[in-house]
């Protein structure tokens, strides 16, 4: 892809992290490093809350700083480094679903409802709905309530609800960094957070916010 | 805008939940929030519906952050190290191969030069020895045809296979 001067520009004036990108494309061991660590928990953050397993995202955020240091002498920056990151990130992880599907290993949602591993979302609304506990539930517990709600959403709704709320991601950003229009985007987010409401609002009504630790 | 109401149609609901999930991310132009604004102030319903999505947005924060340790930058450093080792490697084994490659490369050029140069020489050489084979019987008895003044004269004699040379090789 062919970037204009101006915008390559434009990102480099406008970026920190683009600027230490372009130092790593210069092989500067140090950039790398600080690039390093400037993403590398919020990038396991990510990875982990798409794919459910913290050992998994490492071994994935690896693969991502591994390829950032593939690509580093075709470096050209046509947006913010964030989004390149993920985006990087999104194929990684989309590589090792694709991967996990062909060696019949399931353990994260995969479709709407009715999927493997984690419960439906029909099923989590149910539950939801059905057992009210009487008590307050704690932070651990709401916790958990609010991760089965992630991963009852799909994969892709999942990566979009994970780049806007961890990322602060624009929806013009993280089309980029899935690869979709950003009225794709917006669609999806929005189903995304309508089934979250789904799931979470029974435990919302009955007065079941995070409580304190 | 009636949000339990089961007489819109599913896909204008879609919309204002669309909407509504757009004007919270801050994503929506001055227009389409003045739309949504003027709703909020119109429907109690809208604005519960809101409300609901912005209390389910702000649970997600109980999500915790992950952070790593010093084993996984360093795990990470070496791996990339290692990989930049064997990277240099194969450079370093390909480079003979470059080199022979260029030499091969320049040789193959040169020969082609070569071979271009002899056959456009041939061609020139061709058509020069073409045509003096073609005057051959001219200069052969140049100093007779020298003697005739007259070239009509001589093309009558030629007419008639009367010129020395051509009377030779007649059929």
């Amino acid at each position: 892809m062919v970037v204009s001067e101006p915008s390559a520009e434009r990102y480099e004036l406008r970026d920190p992290d683009v600027r230490l990108m372009l130092e790593v494309r210069d092989d500067s061991a140090t950039a790398f490093e600080e690039l390093m660590l400037r993403y590398q928990n919020r990038l396991v953050t990510v990875l982990e809350h798409l794919i459910g397993a913290r050992d998994q995202a490492e071994d994935l955020a690896q693969e991502v700083f591994l390829r950032v240091y593939r690509a580093r002498k075709r470096y050209v920056p046509d947006a913010k480094f964030s989004t390149w990151l993920f985006t990087i990130a999104n194929n990684v992880a989309s590589n090792a679903r694709r991967s996990r599907s062909r060696r019949r290993e399931v353990n994260m949602a995969g479709a709407e409802s009715g999927s493997h591993g984690a419960p439906g979302l029909d099923q989590l609304a149910l539950t939801a709905s059905g057992l009210m506990p009487t008590r307050q539930l704690d932070k651990a517990e709401m916790r958990d309530i609010v991760r089965l709600a992630i991963e009852s959403l799909n994969e892709r709704q999942r990566m979009a609800v994970l780049l806007s709320k961890f990322e602060n991601m624009s929806y013009a950003d993280i089309a980029v960094a899935m690869e979709l229009s950003p009225e794709a985007i917006k669609s999806l987010l929005s189903r995304a957070r309508l089934n979250l409401k789904e799931v979470l609002q029974p435990y919302l009504d009955r007065g079941q916010g995070p409580a304190a630790e | 805008m009636m949000m339990n109401d089961e007489s819109i149609p599913d896909a204008e609901r879609r919309d204002l939940d669309e909407q509504l999930v757009s004007y919270l991310d801050g994503e929506l132009d001055a227009a389409a929030s003045s739309q949504v604004e003027h709703a909020l102030s119109q429907d109690a319903r809208v604005r519960n519906e809101l409300q609901q999505l912005e209390r389910c947005w702000y649970l997600l924060d109980e999500l915790p952050r992950q952070e790593v340790d010093e084993s996984f930058t360093r795990s990470t450093v070496e791996m990339i190290a290692v990989r930049a080792e064997e990277e240099l490697a194969v450079e370093k084994d390909d480079l003979p191969k470059r080199r022979r490659h260029a030499w091969m490369l320049a040789g193959g050029t040169c020969l082609v030069a070569a071979i271009a140069g002899f056959f456009a020489v041939s061609r020139f050489n061709d058509r020069e020895n073409r045509k003096l084979l073609e005057d051959l019987p001219l200069v052969e008895n140049l100093d007779q045809y020298r003697q005739v003044e007259d070239v009509a004269f001589l093309r009558a004699l030629q007419a008639k296979n009367l010129l020395p040379g051509e009377a030779d090789n007649a059929p």
